[in-house]
């Protein structure tokens, strides 16, 4: 079955399409810069034929329609026609506390969906689009929702509580959802594979390290806790996101600058983390290049950065009651070899032999990191959120039409 | 050999192309600067046109000031600012205007007496250029649309679109349709301000719309308890604030429009209805005489410093005995 697999963000959308259940991917491209000037579609295939177009992209379903006709033309095309397509899954950032796995999607999920944009009212409305696209252009294909939210809906209310009046979670639902969840999936799962093992036997401590980074707590094979909460704010200081903050220095913050909600809100999401404390870039390259050549601020925001991840991780152990395997994952975690050996110095005493040479210089390869016969197991997998989508999607419509 | 996006379209369903892409705003006054950025911040693309290439490039080096303040107020990045700007061009030549969707006139003439005959004069001139659905629309807050079309060979197509200051915080915008004003060419506006993220306030024309027909009735009583020596200037802001919810008090919404703005308004509404409430109160008379503009001149009711800091004020209430 090809299935094709969307992430709409606000002005791009990225997808890949599968052969499934065999997991090859047969074509994968990005539509950029949707509605803006300079738009364009780039597109590759498995065979390596790869073009870029640029011109008017007003809206994401005209983005969709490109990209599909793109998928069926004969020089670029994988595709004979749109027939051919199986289903289509759609990454979706907020599901609430409506969805706790993947759907079917119908009328009744888009709505419940609908209702979740005050939750995520960046990232909900485009993946609806996606949705609403699909619908008008291909209605007889079958849809399918993953969402970022679902893998954490197994926290118990006492790790995703926040200390405020009650009144506030039942009449808004302000609770901690956490988001990266098909990557938490997805690499806690691999990795057991990898070592023979039941996931429901090991205690994980997965950590998503990219521009954005979450961390999660894996006890008997599911979410107990993890680090970004309501928003994707909360948890592990971020490319450009500040992660915990005293909520009173927030509003000291805002009293003192006379900041609107909006702006508090482009402080907290896009001048804060890495960038706002290093003044050099969000990129830990830069910013770790910049610590080697003597700044010292690039040195400091490194500090804050691999304290925080390890201060998660003692939580973590002590909330699951110890600690199994460590995974790192996401662009920083599967490529800086350097973030890796600073989160885990100085935690031999929890049982981690860390082997700093089969760690330097791995960049985004499966490998298990730590020495043989460490009681804590340290491994980097790479992560894979669109096969994830693929295998949810897959699954899900074979059940139906069987 | 290029190839090009167009051929991979699944054309039987695409959308129509060009809908409500670009925007013609004629008048790079800071009122001007105010709407292009907010515009282009929404995605559209910015034909920004005055009478002179001077006043293009204070027009634009002012919204590079706006953007630049709300970057110092983290309210945006550098590269949101890049792109804001890359979406706006600067220009005298009106055949730019050609794709527009709307072209919106915001001048803001600094001669005494109306502006109707220039304001009628800028219509024309965008009616030779653009294509037959634009929509030409006039940002006025006193004039009648009808009156500003009369010389257009369609004037169906013109609508008011007043925008309130600051552009970016206000939260709706006045849609005024004439008498003549076509469905189709107000829809379109109504549809481009709520892509705006603004809610459409729908109303017939009538000189000063809503907002400025009230506030110059405010602006006006307030100069009448300065006069009368019953309160201060600040007591009297401060009073309207608290008690209303007012953003900007009557003095300091005055300075801010500018005094001999208002004044405009004032002689605009008085003409048109009569009322002595509408009169110019002899208080801004005398204030635009001695050229005590308001806030950009530095001196209105209040004194300003540089940075446009309130730091006193220029009449004095006389002290109150009972």
């Amino acid at each position: 079955m090809k299935i094709i697999v969307l992430n709409c963000g606000s002005s791009s959308i990225k997808y890949q399409l599968f052969e499934m259940p065999s997991q090859e991917v047969l074509a994968k491209g990005l539509v950029d810069k949707i509605g803006l000037k300079g738009a364009s579609i780039k597109h590759s295939r498995s065979d390596g034929v790869e073009i870029k177009l640029d011109g008017e992209i007003l809206n994401h379903q005209a983005g969709i329609e490109y990209l599909l006709g793109i998928l069926i033309s004969e020089k670029y095309g994988s595709l004979k026609d749109l027939n051919e397509i199986g289903a289509v899954g759609h990454r979706v950032v907020h599901a609430g506390e409506k969805f706790k796995r993947s759907v079917f999607i119908t009328n009744q999920v888009v709505e419940a969906l609908e209702e979740c944009i005050d939750l995520a009212p960046l990232h909900n409305p485009p993946n609806l689009e996606g949705i609403y696209s699909i619908t008008r252009l291909m209605p007889e294909v079958p849809q399918v929702g993953v969402f970022d939210t679902a893998y954490h809906q197994t926290m118990p209310d006492y790790a995703y509580l926040y200390g405020i009046p009650y009144s506030l979670y039942e009449k808004y639902k302000v609770r901690r959802y956490g988001f990266h969840g098909s990557s938490h999936r997805f690499v806690s799962q691999r990795a057991a594979e990898i070592l023979g093992k039941d996931l429901k036997d090991l205690k994980v401590i997965s950590c998503h390290l990219g521009n954005g980074a979450s961390m999660a707590a894996i006890k008997d094979g599911q979410s107990l806790d993890t680090s970004m909460g309501m928003t994707p704010i909360e948890g592990l200081v971020m490319g450009t996101r500040c992660g915990d903050i005293d909520a009173g220095a927030l509003l000291y913050i805002a009293d003192k600058e006379k900041t609107s909600i909006q702006f508090t809100s482009t402080l907290l999401n896009k001048h804060s983390g890495m960038l706002g404390l290093s003044g050099v870039s969000s990129d830990m390259r830069d910013i770790e290049s910049a610590a080697d050549t003597g700044n010292q601020r690039a040195a400091t925001a490194l500090k804050i950065y691999h304290y925080r991840i390890k201060k998660y991780i003692g939580s973590y152990a002590a909330a699951m009651g110890g600690v199994d395997l460590i995974i790192f994952t996401g662009g920083v975690g599967e490529n800086d070899f350097v973030t890796r050996e600073k989160t885990m110095e100085g935690l031999e005493f929890m049982g981690i032999e860390f082997d700093k040479e089969k760690n330097d210089k791995l960049r985004g390869k499966e490998e298990i990191i730590s020495k043989p016969g460490s009681h804590v197991i340290v491994m980097v997998v790479p992560t894979n959120e669109e096969l994830v989508i693929a295998q949810d999607t897959y699954e899900i419509v074979a059940e139906i039409k069987n | 050999m290029a190839e090009r996006l167009e051929d991979f379209g699944l054309s039987k369903t695409m959308l129509n192309k060009g809908a409500l892409q670009k925007v013609g705003i004629i008048g790079c006054g800071s009122m001007g600067q105010e709407i292009a950025k907010n515009i282009s911040q929404h995605g559209f693309d910015v034909v920004f046109i005055d009478v002179d290439e001077k006043h293009v490039a204070e027009g634009t080096a002012g919204i590079v000031q706006l953007l630049d303040d709300e970057i110092m107020r983290w309210g945006m990045t550098q590269g949101e600012k890049r792109l804001i700007l890359s979406r706006i061009k600067g220009t005298i030549d009106y055949q730019l205007l050609s794709d527009c969707d709307i072209v919106l006139e915001t001048i803001n003439s600094k001669k005494p007496g109306t502006s109707i005959e220039l304001r009628k004069e800028i219509f024309r001139k965008i009616e030779k250029v653009v294509r037959r659905d634009t929509v030409i629309a006039s940002n006025t807050a006193v004039l009648m649309i009808s009156d500003i079309a009369s010389g257009l060979e369609y004037p169906e197509r013109a609508v008011g679109l007043h925008f309130l200051s600051p552009a970016d915080s206000v939260k709706i915008l006045e849609v005024v349709r004439s008498a003549n004003t076509s469905d189709e060419a107000y829809d379109l506006v109504c549809k481009f301000v709520t892509m705006l993220e603004k809610k459409v306030v729908k109303l017939l024309e009538s000189p000063g719309n809503i907002s400025t027909r009230m506030i110059v009735v405010e602006i006006n009583q307030a100069c009448e308890i300065l006069m009368e020596g019953i309160a201060s200037i600040e007591d009297i802001d401060e009073t309207m604030k608290e008690s209303l919810g007012h953003q900007y008090g009557p003095f300091e919404l005055a300075d801010r429009v500018g005094l001999d703005k208002v004044m405009k308004w004032m002689d605009g509404l008085y003409n048109e209805f009569g009322g002595s409430i509408y009169k110019t109160s002899p208080v801004i008379k005398r204030l635009v005489r001695t050229n005590y503009l308001g806030k950009t001149s530095g001196v209105g009711f209040y004194k300003y410093d540089t940075n446009g800091k309130i730091i006193g004020h220029t009449i004095t209430c006389p002290e109150i005995k009972l």
